[in-house]
């Protein structure tokens, strides 16, 4: 598929700070793939995120160089307002994004916002509604809801506008796992059923390991790593020295693998790594009377 | 567990809002000094209205909350919190001085010491969380939020309680930020004696730094006993809607290959492997 | 009941079937009936007929407790105002003399009435806020036509004064679990703690502001440019017809407030000198 995202030697630095947020950044995105972002805090996860909505540089202050290209134009090129109907962002803050007064006219507003008609609004709603399971929530107002279905919502949301490209900037970071789960397993389905470019920038890998066609690894403002998935978490070492953890799991096969007991695919999910150890043990464990334990 | 009486019980104790929630309903808990315990479960499970019962923010509609032989009912809210201290998870609804001095100083001047005392425990407390001096005159507001937490634990620690709640202390926080506050915490619990109980999501934190783990479902304590027990009990975490760390998830998922169901850490995991394969 | 931001308002009740739009038409217009009512009588009877709409539209009546408060200091002030603060003129009539003051008839007359007016419009604004979700609210605006930006203001203020109260709670526990207690402590002691919370709320906002605004942008909201002007949907509206039975309420409220107009300048009904309040009030003060 074609790239959607360019970009170009980009650096930029906020007008307050000394050193640069991103540095150097070169990166090229293809149309409808699933592109994870790691990296400590501080790194510039957030900064790529807000550049790539047009948010940098348009509404903080900086200095820019270099390139970031979306479809082809540079991102300041883009009037305003015309950006955002390519490019959702899905923020941290359930709290800060949910700006109507019920989850209805949460979903309605962007839509709203590009001019659709009635109809098509209508469509577009049921159609978010069903896919982020929020049928139930609809005329409840936002006192009256989690955290993590007002993510849901807002993903829904930006969802609902069609952006070809949908970047998520730590959904789930102030959320339980349960929330957390569920927001995932709405990205699960866009995966399989529509065609955005998803970006999620994330700490936590569990779920996302097994989502991400390609991972981005990013600290201190450069990009370090950027690879398909099982080989970005090969690299277990240059993970863990930029104090990424890893699934407990995936970092148990990975031993298993530097002392010599496996050699295969690192695997990205929990049964992954199961049926790996699973063999592994088969192949290794001293043949002798059958032991019935468990 | 020391056999010595417990520094916190909580008897029959159900809470109830104003609206007619049934937030908490019979919990039984005794708390030692000394602990190192997680409360779990899933929001709206009631492990904060319990934590908050704790400190005496909150009194329970029917039981008791017993503290070092004091009534929270009956007793004033500043005799609570110089034993039970309780630190909210963003520390931007806690500061507000205009400096990290005074803030941390608010707490010892809230109940009245005289200010040479009061000077002794913030400095001691300051201390104890690493902020170094140049940051005393800074205003809380514009520093990182690693220290703003550090300054928000060391107002509480400022008041000496024996115990310690901190709530959500790895969220939002990268890996290196999160294990950074926790060694602290293991810290303060290991050296210092204080007991530190944590409410978390965060389950590979829970295995690594708590000894205890208190799973709450409902209003209810579904589970409470030692870490590795409480994670090999697939079923009443499924209660909680928690699931146990990766690594456990993957130990229990091979149990019958031999591995222990309870396992909490890569290390542990591996070791067994290699006695496995010997 | 359900709660919220504006009040309590009722889970079940007829007066959710009439279109937002009459009873923001019935607060505005009846909000104004008691300015051409000088009689007290006739304005305390407006003030139950709220009432009585209020308890029709099962709004639960414990919710005018919280107004009491208000209601009896509002009172107290304007009475207060008038008898000792108010000026004197020759022709006035010594009524009483308390503590050393004068007080006159003509003051207290003229405080009865003021407070007698402003006690429906009160209750109008309440049952306004007992029966109306916030949606209600922006629907009427939206229905006459306010400019969308208005109404969003006003939405997105009535969500930040939601996440306020919502932050307020912790603070007020998280500044209790360092020790802050107010038991006992005076009144200027308590008022000047309280001072203390604003700080960590000003601090909350500024930090969600950012993000909020951040939010709008991604959402598409452009407050200048090509992409402002765009003909919005009004999705919302969808939900809300306005039926005949509306218009007839619509009409008649108008019509109640033109029958008042004509009975009072054509008639001179709501007179002070035909009332039998103010005459038994003087009777009663001689």
């Amino acid at each position: 598929m074609a790239p959607i995202i360019e970009i170009q030697n980009y650096s930029w630095r906020y007008s307050y700070a000394k050193m640069p947020a991103l540095n150097g950044i070169n990166l090229i995105i293809e149309e409808g793939a699933f592109v994870g972002i790691i990296g400590p805090n501080g790194s510039g996860k957030t900064t790529l995120a807000y550049s790539l909505d047009g948010l940098i540089p348009s509404q903080y202050r900086g200095i820019k160089q270099g390139a970031v290209n979306i479809l082809g134009r540079e991102v300041e090129a883009y009037p305003a307002g015309a950006l955002q109907k390519l490019v959702g962002v899905v923020f941290s803050d359930p709290e800060a994004q949910f700006t109507a007064m019920t989850v209805e006219d949460e979903l309605v507003f962007g839509m709203e916002n590009l001019g659709l008609s009635v109809p098509e609004i209508r469509e577009r709603l049921e159609w978010v509604t069903e896919l982020a399971e929020l049928g139930h929530l609809l005329e409840k107002p936002p006192y009256e809801i989690s955290g993590g279905q007002k993510q849901r919502v807002a993903l829904a949301a930006v969802l609902a506008m069609t952006p070809r490209v949908m970047i998520l900037d730590e959904p789930t970071s102030m959320l339980d796992p349960v929330s957390r789960k569920r927001v995932f397993d709405v990205l699960v389905r866009l995966k399989e059923e529509q065609r955005n470019t998803i970006i999620v920038i994330e700490h936590n890998l569990e779920n996302l390991a097994s989502l991400a066609d390609r991972m981005i690894l990013l600290s201190n403002g450069e990009l370090l790593l950027e690879d398909e998935t099982h080989a970005f978490f090969e690299k277990m070492d240059l993970l863990l020295e930029n104090g990424i953890h890893p699934p407990g799991a995936m970092l148990f096969i990975h031993r298993l693998m530097q002392e010599g007991y496996y050699a295969s695919r690192l695997p990205l999910t929990v049964d992954e790594a199961a049926a790996c150890l699973t063999e592994v043990v088969a192949r290794l464990k001293p043949p002798g009377p059958a032991s019935s334990r468990g | 567990m020391n056999a010595e009486r417990p520094f916190i019980r909580v008897v029959n104790v159900s809470y109830r809002y104003p609206d007619g929630t049934e937030a908490l309903s019979g919990i039984n808990l005794d708390i030692y000094q000394g602990e190192f315990m997680a409360f779990v479960g899933q929001n709206g499970s009631g492990k904060t209205t319990l934590s908050k019962c704790l400190n005496g923010l909150f009194n329970p509609t029917s039981g008791d909350v017993i503290v070092d032989g004091l009534n929270s009912k009956t007793t004033s809210i500043s005799q609570m919190v110089r034993r039970v201290g309780y630190v909210f998870q963003n520390p931007d609804h806690q500061l507000f001085n205009s400096n990290c001095w005074d803030e941390i100083a608010y707490g010892p001047r809230n109940i009245e010491l005289p200010e040479p005392e009061v000077k002794t425990r913030v400095a001691e407390a300051a201390r104890v969380v690493g902020l170094p001096e140049t940051y005393f005159g800074e205003h809380p507001f514009f520093l990182p939020k690693g220290m703003r937490q550090r300054v928000a634990i060391a107002s509480i620690l400022a008041l000496q309680p024996k115990v310690i709640i901190v709530d959500e202390p790895t969220t939002g926080q990268d890996a290196r930020q999160s294990l950074e506050i926790m060694d602290f915490l293991a810290d303060l619990n290991q050296a210092q004696g204080h007991t530190v109980i944590i409410i978390t999501h965060d389950m590979p934190i829970v295995a690594r730094y708590a000894r205890r783990v208190v799973a709450m479902g409902s209003g209810r304590i579904l589970a409470d006993g030692p870490t590795a027990e409480v994670f090999s009990q697939p079923e009443t975490l499924a209660e909680t809607f928690i699931e146990p760390p990766h690594i456990t998830q993957l130990a229990q998922r091979c149990r019958s290959l031999g591995f222990d169901p309870g396992t909490l850490t890569v290390e542990d995991m591996l070791r067994q492997f290699k006695e496995l394969v010997a | 009941m359900n709660k919220t931001l504006l009040g309590y308002v009722p889970e079940q009740s007829p007066i959710y079937a009439v279109h937002p739009f009459v009873k923001l038409f019935f607060l505005l217009v009846v909000s104004l009936f008691p300015m051409f009512i000088a009689s007290p009588e006739w304005n305390l009877a407006l003030m139950l007929f709220i009432l009585g709409l209020m308890w029709l539209s099962r709004v639960d009546m414990r919710v005018l407790r919280i107004y009491v408060p208000m209601v009896i200091s509002m009172g107290s002030v304007i009475f207060l105002s008038y008898t000792v603060l108010g000026g004197v003129h020759p022709e006035f009539g010594l009524a009483a003399r308390i503590a050393g003051v004068n007080i006159y008839w003509e003051r207290i007359r003229d405080a009865s009435v003021v407070y007698a007016r402003i006690l429906p419009m009160i209750f109008t604004m309440v049952f306004f806020l007992s029966t109306s979700r916030e949606r209600d609210v922006i629907v009427a605006m939206r229905s006459v036509r306010i400019p969308f930006v208005v109404t969003y203001v006003f939405a997105m203020a009535l969500r930040a004064a939601g996440m306020v109260l919502e932050d307020f709670q912790i603070v007020r526990q998280a500044e209790q679990a360092r020790g802050f207690d107010t038991a006992g402590k005076s009144i200027p002691y308590r008022i000047r703690k309280y001072v203390m919370y604003m700080i960590p709320l000003f601090a909350l906002s500024l930090r969600r502001s950012e993000e909020f605004a951040n939010a709008l942008l991604a959402r598409g909201y452009a407050f200048t440019g090509e992409a402002s002007r765009v003909k919005r949907a009004d999705y919302v509206l969808t939900h809300y017809s306005f039926r005949p039975a509306d218009l007839l309420l619509t009409a008649a409220i108008g019509l109640a407030f033109a029958a008042l107009l004509v009975l009072r300048f054509g008639f001179g009904y709501f007179e002070l000198e035909r009332s039998w309040f103010i005459a038994w009030l003087k009777t009663a003060l001689d």
